[in-house]
């Protein structure tokens, strides 16, 4: 930019001679050198994104830390050293600086990649030694020193140097795991302000109050150094203020502090804006890409300002991760290729000639690169479907690569020209050399991806039979989804042996993926997505995790505990059958399209004293757990069968009829005392039998199939309620029937499934008939309201601990009497019945929320005996 | 014909055109080139260094890299291999990534004649380098691929 440019900047002194000295065009020209290099591995690490875990991770650091710091730390010394007139640093310092910035980052990233904290947290302290080391050096350049009218730059690289100390503590707290899950988010949010709006924007603003002027050839405005404070004020203030108050987890000041920052870019850009007149700039390319960068900035800070006011801190967190590749391609990449198309012709030329002829390659095809570089960037900026959000990287990564190549070839040749002028032989073996290390690289890299995500000792086509061969031979599935920093289950326990399945699904705005220890890893999964792992026999305890820097740390883990195998695993032998029905049972699943909850609500009773019902008993296809249909056999279509409503001293006229075409059945009411001979027996196919009681006693009944083996059609759904109300029951605001039972999966009658009823191992327990199914649709209540809630134990084996989570009991009934009534001191917690029992509860819910009622016997509770009731507010 | 059968055949054809193609860049490069650059005189050197790289890249795009592709396909569809496989951990992921490095590897080969052509000497000679050692890559990954 000296001598021959117009430079209304420095003001022809004799700073520029100097940085033609020899040793400095090899030293800009080595710092450049790694700058690419970084880039290059970004580029390599974004183009790996969809295979290695940390890729997105590291495709950003690789490009902010390694060639954003590298390049900032060059320039913002050069600058400094021009605009305050000071004299140049000491080279060995300024080396060593230099390298303990490049090999701190190395640290970071491999600690990262690696997995290996101490690495990461060695690498952190080093880099912020180096830091700190700029920061002295800068702040030690403006004592002594001449000053110029463009002195209060230098406070921008000073701010700049500090911000990177803070963003590199916080990226080390963040990334090795020293922040808990309630301040992940708010240290996240901090250090990626920190790090982009400070180290890099802060230098980037500073910078182009005195490159804008130069690059378009026009002398400054008088009152850019009076500007130039007042922006650092209010870019430096605001940015301060929004750190600490997202650190704290403080959007007002947050929102406030990036209100400030924006303004400061936006009085910045106006003055920007104005320098431009009409003659020719002496770079257009130049110009054009640091405008576009300036105004992607501004529309960066804008969003994030949007972001914070309308929305709280976690969605923040989530929502910025998509900002983030705008600011790093829009802002940062064009900033760098804007900067240095101008910068490095200038300290990489001997002459005037070689000069011009550098910038013309560093211009080649600047205006399609320029659209082809902002388009992408709009592409990923706009809300629009995935295969844009690609071709925009694609894109933008494709006018990157060039600019690169360009600027490969302006270094290689003027690295040339500093060979010739050192010495001149030795050349010869330099290709080899080259290609040598490229193909290295690539091989290593190649074998890297190769390696990525899971083991190649087998071919995962047989990996399921061979697991199967190999343990127990029971297969389970389990759902595992990621969410909000978590991963839920966060403790699955099997028996050894056997072959485990995870079904993992993202729900979760920001990627994650989940690794288990020796085990396989899925790839990054974005929202809404999900991966089977299969882990094959699972025989010691083992921990999974999201690979993610940082959230490992913050509690994404899950444990997977082996238990000792069951005692009667010899048992299970001779019917692998099983295995491959009961293994698939996913209580998390969908329920098919069009499935409707069975009503829970009680209809009240009908008029009269006489009560006339057709019952017919057959089979039916039914779901009984999220897609999962099953054969049950029922009463009335449904299993439970209907629950009849009366009150005490009504007569009910039952007509069984047995539409079945094989199977003889029969019905036993319990709310009925009379001689079982006649009204129980078992009528064939096509017969009826009328069955007709008096409900004299008031209670909670059960009915069921009276047909041997009773084991068997009860455990296949022929059961039902009767509810005969208390004289004198007041009226609730809401009455629900829960009818408890167990479900068998399998062929009806089958071996199998007859021996999983024998040895009482049911695939699930369930509220009337299906799995978890009021947990996918609750029960909606109001809060104040009264509801009662009518359960009956059909068994066939197991009874019930009746438990709703977060309330409290003031009425039990059970067995026909009350055990409490709402007027007495004491509370219960459970209604508990043995098979065949039943009776209710009373409670009025507190608060709107969410109470989950459940059999309190866990395993059943885990097993599908789950609901949720969802009181509104 | 338990052991040696028909696609044991297609494999040998896939293993022995890849050893042929890389053994022919490593003579190439390490016996001939070289030995004609001491023995010949720099005119005759210049002739026969452009008509031997003509000659094998003639070989390797009438030859080598069809059967390459053709019964490298076909050993992928024998195996079942789908798209969706390709992004999978284990198999599909390391032949995917051997595909990737091979595409690489060709495109270096063709960039190293264009360069030649052009009289780019250097930039010729690193391409050369980079396909070479590229294509050893390319073995070593085919190596850790589990036998079809
Ligand atoms: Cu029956």
């Amino acid at each position: 930019m000296y001598s021959n440019n117009d430079d209304p900047a420095v003001g022809g002194g004799s700073p520029p001679s100097r940085f033609k000295a020899s040793g400095l065009r090899s030293r800009h020209l080595a710092a450049h050198v790694l700058v690419a290099a970084w880039v290059v591995l970004a580029l390599l690490a974004a183009s790996a994104q969809q295979t290695l875990p940390v890729a997105r991770w590291l495709a950003i650091h690789l490009f902010l830390l390694g060639a954003a710091t590298t390049a900032i730390v060059v320039w913002s010394e050069h600058f400094a050293v021009a605009m305050l007139h000071a004299p140049l640093p000491d080279r060995r310092w300024n080396n060593a600086r230099l390298a303990g910035v490049n090999t701190g980052t190395l640290g970071v990233l491999t600690g990262v990649w690696a997995d290996l904290p101490v690495l990461t947290g060695a690498g952190c302290a080093l880099l912020v030694t180096a830091a700190t080391a700029h920061l002295v050096v800068l702040v030690r350049m403006g004592r002594g020193a001449l000053g110029g009218r463009l002195a209060p730059i230098a406070d921008y690289y000073r701010a700049a140097a500090a911000a990177l100390i803070v963003g590199a503590v916080l990226g080390w707290l963040l990334a090795t795991g020293n922040v808990g899950p309630q301040q992940y988010t708010g240290l996240k949010l901090a250090h990626v302000h920190v790090t982009l709006l400070g180290w890099i924007g802060l230098p980037v603003l500073g910078t182009l109050f005195m490159l804008w002027p130069t690059v378009l050839g026009v002398r400054m405005a008088e009152r850019t150094t009076r500007l130039a404070r007042r922006v650092l004020a209010l870019t430096g203030g605001g940015l301060l203020t929004a750190v600490a108050g997202l650190a704290a987890g403080l959007r007002v000041p947050a929102v406030f502090g990036v209100a400030l920052y924006a303004v400061g870019v936006a009085v910045a850009v106006q003055l920007f804006a104005r320098t431009v007149r009409r003659r020719p700039a002496i770079s257009a390319a130049a110009a054009w890409m640091l405008a576009a960068a300036a105004g992607w900035l501004l529309v960066g800070v804008v969003v994030d300002l949007a972001l914070l006011a309308a929305r709280p801190l976690a969605a923040v967190r989530d929502d910025i991760g998509s900002l983030v590749p705008v600011l790093l391609v829009g802002l940062v990449a064009q900033v760098l290729i804007g900067a240095l198309t101008y910068l490095l012709p200038i300290v990489l030329a001997s002459g005037p000639k070689e000069r011009a002829a550098l910038r013309a390659v560093l211009e080649r095809g600047w205006m399609p690169r320029l659209a082809t570089l902002n388009l992408g960037v709009a592409l990923l900026a706009l809300p629009l479907p995935s295969p844009s959000g690609t071709a925009g990287i694609l894109l933008a990564g494709a006018a990157g690569a060039v600019f690169l190549a360009l600027a490969v070839r302006v270094l290689v040749r003027s690295a040339r020209g500093v060979l010739q002028d050192t010495e001149k032989a030795g050349a010869a073996r330099r290709p080899v050399l080259w290609g040598t290390a490229a193909g290295a690289v690539l091989i290593v890299l190649a074998v890297l991806v190769a390696n990525s995500g899971g083991n190649t000792d087998g071919p995962p086509l047989a990996a399921g039979t061979a697991g199967a061969g190999a343990g127990t031979g029971t297969t389970r599935t389990v759902s595992v989804t990621l969410f909000d920093m978590r991963i839920h289950p966060a403790w699955i326990e099997v028996t050894a042996g056997t072959a485990l399945k995870l079904k993992v699904t993202n729900t979760d705005a920001q990627r994650h993926d989940l690794k288990v220890e020796d085990g396989p890893t899925t790839p990054m999964l974005a929202k809404g997505h999900t991966r089977t792992l299969d882990l094959g026999p699972v025989t010691k305890n083992r921990e999974a995790w999201c690979t993610l820097p940082g959230h490992r740390a913050a509690g994404m883990t899950m444990d997977i505990v082996v238990t000792g195998s069951t005692d009667d695993a010899g048992a299970h032998e001779g019917h692998s059958m099983t295995a491959t029905t009961d293994g698939g049972l996913d209580l998390s699943a969908d329920f098919s399209t069009g499935w409707q909850p069975r009503d829970a609500d009680l209809a009240p009773a009908p008029g009269g004293t006489v009560h006339k019902i057709e019952l017919h008993a057959g089979h039916t296809q039914i779901e009984v757990a999220p897609g999962v249909r099953q054969q049950m056999w029922t009463f009335g279509g449904t299993a439970p069968g209907p629950t009849l409503h009366g009150k005490v001293g009504d007569v009910f006229e039952v007509t069984l009829v047995n539409d079945d075409t094989a199977m003889g059945h029969g019905i036993d009411f319990h709310a009925g005392s009379l001689a079982p001979d006649q009204p129980m027996r078992t009528i064939q196919p096509g017969k009826r039998l009328v069955y007709r009681f008096r409900a004299d006693k008031a209670g909670a009944w059960l009915y069921h199939c009276s047909t041997a083996p009773m084991l068997q059609h009860m455990g296949n759904g022929m059961y039902g309620a009767v509810i005969i109300d208390p004289p004198g029951l007041a009226k609730a605001d809401h009455e629900y029937v829960l009818v408890s039972s167990e479900l068998y999966l399998g062929t009806p009658g089958s071996t199998a499934q007859v021996t999983k009823m024998r040895q009482n191992t049911p695939d699930a327990w369930v509220f009337n008939g299906v799995a978890n199914q009021y947990t996918q649709r609750p029960l909606t209540v109001r809060d104040g309201e009264r509801a009662r809630f009518w359960v009956v134990a059909a068994g066939p084996s197991d009874g019930i601990a009746f438990h709703i989570v977060g309330t409290v009991f003031d009425t039990v009934y059970k067995e026909g009497g009350y055990l409490l009534k709402p007027h007495q001191a004491g509370g219960s917690q459970v209604l508990d019945l043995a098979t065949g029992q039943g009776g209710f509860v009373e409670t009025t819910f507190p608060a709107a929320g969410h109470y989950a009622f459940v059999d309190h016997d866990m395993r059943h509770a885990e097993a599908g005996a789950h609901g949720m009731v969802e009181v509104s507010g | 014909m338990d052991t040696v059968g028909w696609w044991s055949l297609v494999r040998f054809a896939h293993v022995a055109g890849a050893a042929l193609w890389v053994g022919g860049q490593l003579a190439l490069t390490l016996v001939i080139l070289p030995l004609a650059r001491h023995l010949l005189a720099p005119e005759a050197k210049d002739r026969f260094t452009a008509a031997a790289g003509r000659r094998f890249g003639m070989l390797t795009g009438a030859l080598f890299l069809p059967a390459q592709l053709a019964t490298g396909w076909a050993m992928a569809w024998h195996r079942g291999v789908t798209w969706a496989s390709l992004a999978e951990p284990g198999y599909g992921r390391t032949l995917a990534t051997k595909l990737a490095l091979f595409a690489v590897v060709m495109l270096a080969a063709a960039g190293h004649g264009i360069a030649h052509a052009k009289g780019r000497a250097d930039l010729a000679r690193i391409l050369a380098v980079v396909s070479l050692v590229g294509s050893l890559g390319v073995v070593l990954l085919a190596t850790a691929l589990p036998a079809t």
